[in-house]
């Protein structure tokens, strides 16, 4: 089977306030040693899996377009020295606002790289500071357009809702800003306050204001609305795209297909195995030059544990659940196994059956953990 | 050994004053376990006791002291449960007895279930020994209290042993008071087999062991055994003594303490204050005091996962086993499915039994708010009773209802006596007597609703009075009472679990607030969720769990899977505890809610 590739970098320029993601601003002295480890570990899995197709990349952090040219040319050579890539494969890098130019991006195109998804997150220069964002919109105008000029025309945006200070009107004006940019794929994401970072502080001292969740959930319905309406199609619960510009390597997570990952705080699903990367980033350094594999956690998935994941995951898409590719996969009966959770759910109103499909309703995207979480093992 | 050398006697104390401590000196000192074998508080087996701090089963050990005067001694010790729930079973063991240990804190004096167990004492003839524990406590008074005891129970006190059983100070002394002044037991051989029933256990293997006294006559294996208020009679195949662990004996004589087994199957054929006798030659009379204990409160006790009912009902009757005071039966509810009704001797009995109920057999339960028996005068005539406050029928039908009342002694520094008095009369008390221990300490006597104590008046207590105040009650009797069911109506559906009986004045407040409280307990879900509370038709309050927007996570991080399962995981854990109820999840503790009111 075709397998997807995740490659992580832990750079960032400066941590956003709201961010939880193995992703620091204080470790620029470490960048060339990870660099040289990341490549050693893209050597070994090169060698493991040999004859497989890879036929969707994924360069995310972090901020991986914070790396110099240089050194973003070695990683993407060492890419594909290492591995036998699919003609057709899509070849994403995520980048920030203000930490691309003509260098970077031609050597990505030179590289292979057809897609670039930017963390926009917000056209309010305003709220761009309060979440602790470097750069500004007229920036992030200036930046997308630079990457079109380059020759990309597969971009994604990352938007985010229910900001502090953000009201829905906010959102509109950005949501417009966005498609007005003649980009494919808008990925919306709701805050939340994570544990352990800067908001959660605040939230904890009453200094972060965020939107009630009437503003907060008016939000939502307005984006999972205006989006379809043009022309972006709601393809999973936070992602829109054009027709035909979903985002593939995205999806081999929802459909349970295998990738890989490398670099720090990376995650690899081989087929019934999760393997994750040492988070640390030293650490992860210090394991690569030692010679090990740099795995932190090893986890087998039971067979109860890999069916819940793989309808959660599925459910998490437009396209739903196949039943039969499940029992194809599983080698047990859909109903026998969750009949009373499906008629139940059913009458919650919260998923809809279509001939061999199982969907979320558009209250059950709205209230998806709901259902994700009746699927679980006892 | 002879008669004369034997000496019977148990210890009575507060909780925390020290019991256990000295129980466990006194087999120390005599040599009955090596210290090596002494597991701290050796008497208390069960987990929960130790954890605890208190006796739920009487236990009993034998010790051998040789005295000053030369002689050697059989002493043996009969731990009792140290709670008011157990009164009962305390007064059969101190009728095992011909002598106490009164154990008092040397700083804290007496506290209320001191003294209603030194009236049990009194009351059995018991000849008490004042040992005043803790001396070595930089606030220890010991005059103080030894003045204390002098005044309120009329015990002379110039003979008290002081000691820190903890630092092993004044053991010898207690050993040596037991044996000059505990009167020896006076039965003979010769008479008609009469032995009295402190305690049961049940073994898998043996059977029911009865824990006995010996009065009169021998017991031994190979003879048959007649348990008088039951009429069964059964070949008696062990006899043995607590040292403290079983150990067998060829007979048991009069004044021994010990255990005597049978291939007795049911726990309720070996009944606490019953009498054992020779069946081929019995006693005319059986001894006095015996009586049929029957449950004070009841509650409903749920699986809340409904698979588990069958489980429920086999760790129910496991318990059952060792503990004929526990009833159940099974009973339906509309908003929690199957499930028992049970009936405990009081509050802690209630609390240890679930608490058994969820770490021993692992069942995670839903219990109801616990109630009294109410006695229901129907206009047509008919009496009956209820313990299930849902079973009451319409006010229409009902000429009068009658509820248990307690007489209740609380000891408090005079300082709290206006709370004191001023909480007993929220709870419906009437004040009856009023005395002064010494300068600084009160005993106040109130009569009280049952269903008011074990509502929540001993927790308000215990606060009110920063925990100086102790309690003790007993029963009076039914009085007539103004009460009305008050019933829960979640998402307009009344819910049966959560009805309760209130008195008319209190059922306005006692609604208003627990809508209150349901409204903090019960999760917000996908629709708006009315909580009232109804008076027959008439709704006394509401509040409204608002409904939540929504629920989703967004983002799937770099394929970490993993972390998106753990966190549906843990919502899945804190749904695990909830009951469906019609369309409402409900958390086991709302059930519950009605008696952690402030």
């Amino acid at each position: 089977m075709k397998t997807g590739l995740y490659i992580h970098i832990p750079f960032c320029q400066q941590k956003c306030l709201y961010c939880d993601f193995p992703s620091y601003d204080n470790i620029t002295h470490l960048l060339q040693p990870y660099v040289a480890a990341l490549c050693q570990e893209i050597s070994g899995w090169g060698g493991v899996l040999s004859g497989t197709l890879i036929d969707t990349i994924y360069i995310g952090g972090g901020t991986p377009t914070l790396l110099p040219a240089d050194t973003l040319k070695v990683i993407l050579n060492k890419v594909h020295e290492s591995f036998s890539i699919d003609e057709a494969a899509e070849f994403s890098v995520e980048a920030n606002p203000g930490t691309t130019n003509q260098e970077k991006l031609l050597v990505l195109k030179s590289g292979g790289v057809n897609r670039i998804s930017f963390g926009v997150q917000t056209f309010s220069d305003a709220l761009l500071k309060s979440i602790g964002r470097i750069h500004s919109a007229e920036q992030a105008v200036r930046s997308v357009k630079e990457a079109q000029d380059a020759g990309f025309s597969n971009i994604n945006l990352d938007l985010m809702y229910g900001l502090p200070g953000q009201s829905c009107k906010d959102l509109e004006a950005s949501i417009q800003k966005a498609m007005k940019l003649d980009i494919t794929h808008i990925s919306a994401y709701g805050l939340k306050v994570e544990e352990g970072t800067p908001f959660a502080a605040m939230d904890q001292k009453g200094t972060l204001i965020l939107p009630d969740e009437v503003e907060d959930e008016e939000m939502y319905t307005f984006t999972t609305e205006y989006l379809p309406q043009h022309g972006f199609n709601r393809y999973e619960i936070s992602n829109f795209s054009k027709a035909g510009y979903e985002c593939r390597h995205n999806l081999k997570y929802w459909r349970y297909q295998p990738y890989i990952g490398v670099g720090a705080a990376a995650h690899s699903f081989l087929q019934k195995e999760r393997l994750s990367n040492i988070s640390s980033v030293p650490q992860y350094i210090k394991c690569i030059q030692s010679g090990k594999p740099p795995i932190e956690l090893r986890e087998n998935l039971s067979t109860k544990v890999a069916m819940a994941e793989y309808i959660f995951l599925a459910l998490r898409t437009v396209q739903g659940l196949s039943i039969l590719e499940f029992q194809e996969l599983f080698k047990r009966g859909f109903y026998l196994e969750y009949g009373d959770i499906v008629s139940e759910l059913l009458q919650k109103k919260l998923i809809a059956v279509k001939e061999n499909r199982i969907k979320l309703t558009v209250l059950g995207m709205k209230y998806g953990n709901v259902v994700f979480r009746e699927f679980l093992p006892e | 050994m002879k008669t004369n050398n034997i000496r019977n006697f148990s210890i009575i104390a507060h909780i925390d004053h020290g019991k256990s401590t000295l129980a466990d000196r006194l087999i120390e000192y005599t040599g009955t376990l090596s210290s090596r074998q002494m597991e701290a508080q050796v008497l208390d087996n069960m987990d929960l006791e130790r954890e605890r701090g208190i006796t739920i089963k009487a236990q009993s050990v034998r010790l051998e002291y040789t005295a000053k005067d030369g002689e050697t001694y059989m002493l043996n010790l009969i731990d009792t449960p140290g709670h008011v729930d157990f009164t009962y079973e305390v007064s059969r063991s101190l009728a095992a007895c011909e002598g106490a240990l009164l154990i008092v804190d040397a700083a804290q004096g007496i506290e209320a279930q001191t003294l209603a167990n030194v009236y049990l004492a009194l009351d059995n003839d018991l000849e008490i020994i004042t040992v005043i524990n803790k001396i070595d406590l930089p606030s220890a008074d010991p005059e103080r209290v030894k003045q204390e005891v002098e005044d309120v129970i009329g015990l002379d006190t110039s003979e008290a042993v002081l000691t820190s059983a903890k630092s092993g100070i004044g053991i010898e002394e207690v050993l040596e008071a037991i044996v000059k002044k505990i009167p020896p037991p006076k039965g003979t051989v010769e008479e008609p087999l009469c032995a009295l029933i402190f305690d049961s256990h049940f073994d898998a293997y043996k059977g029911v062991i009865a824990y006995v006294r010996v009065i009169n006559g021998i017991i031994k294996p190979g003879m048959k055994m007649k348990m008088m208020a039951t009429n069964k009679i059964v070949e008696v195949t062990e006899v043995g003594v607590f040292r403290p662990a079983m150990t067998n004996v060829s007979e048991l004589a009069p004044g021994h303490v010990g255990f005597v087994a049978g291939s007795i199957k049911n726990v309720k054929d070996v009944r606490v204050g019953d009498t054992i006798t020779d069946a081929d030659r019995p006693v005319a009379e059986a001894l006095p005091g015996y009586r049929k204990v029957t449950p004070m409160v009841y509650c409903g006790l749920y699986p809340v996962d409904s698979s588990e009912y069958d489980l429920l009902r086999d760790a129910l009757e496991k318990l059952k086993l060792n503990d004929a005071s526990l009833v159940f039966e099974p009973e339906t509810s509309s908003a929690l499915g199957f499930g028992f009704r049970c009936g405990f001797l009081g509050l802690l009995h209630m609390e240890v039994i679930q608490e058994r109920l969820e770490r021993e057999y692992n069942i995670t339960l839903i219990t109801t708010a616990p109630s009294v028996i109410y006695k229901v005068f129907k206009t047509d005539g008919e009496i009956f009773e209820i313990e299930n406050p849902s079973k009451l029928p319409t006010p229409q039908e009902i000429e009068h209802i009658e509820e248990p009342y307690v007489k209740a002694m609380v000891i408090v520094p005079n300082d709290y006596v206006g709370v004191v008095m001023e909480l007993s009369q929220e709870k419906r008390g009437e004040f009856k007597d009023m005395k002064y221990l010494d300068v600084t300490r009160v005993m106040l006597t109130y009569e009280l609703p049952l269903s008011e104590i074990i509502y929540d008046y001993f927790d308000r207590l215990k606060s009110a009075t920063r925990g100086y105040a102790s309690l003790d009650y007993e029963l009076l009797g039914y009085r007539e009472s103004k009460l009305v069911k008050l019933d829960i109506l979640l998402n307009t559906e009344p819910v049966d679990a959560l009805s309760i009986i209130v008195h008319r004045d209190k059922a306005a407040y006692r609604g208003r607030i627990l809508v209150e409280k349901l409204r903090g307990i019960i999760p917000r879900q996908m629709f708006e969720i009315p909580i009232q509370a109804a008076i027959g038709n008439k709704v006394i309050a509401r509040e409204t769990v608002r409904a939540m927007r929504k629920d989703v996570l967004a983002k799937c991080y770099g394929g970490d899977i993993s972390r998106k399962r753990k966190l549906l995981e843990k919502q899945k854990e804190g749904k695990k505890r909830m009951k469906q109820v019609g369309n409402v999840e409900v958390p086991q503790e709302a059930f519950m809610a009605i008696l952690k009111i402030d």
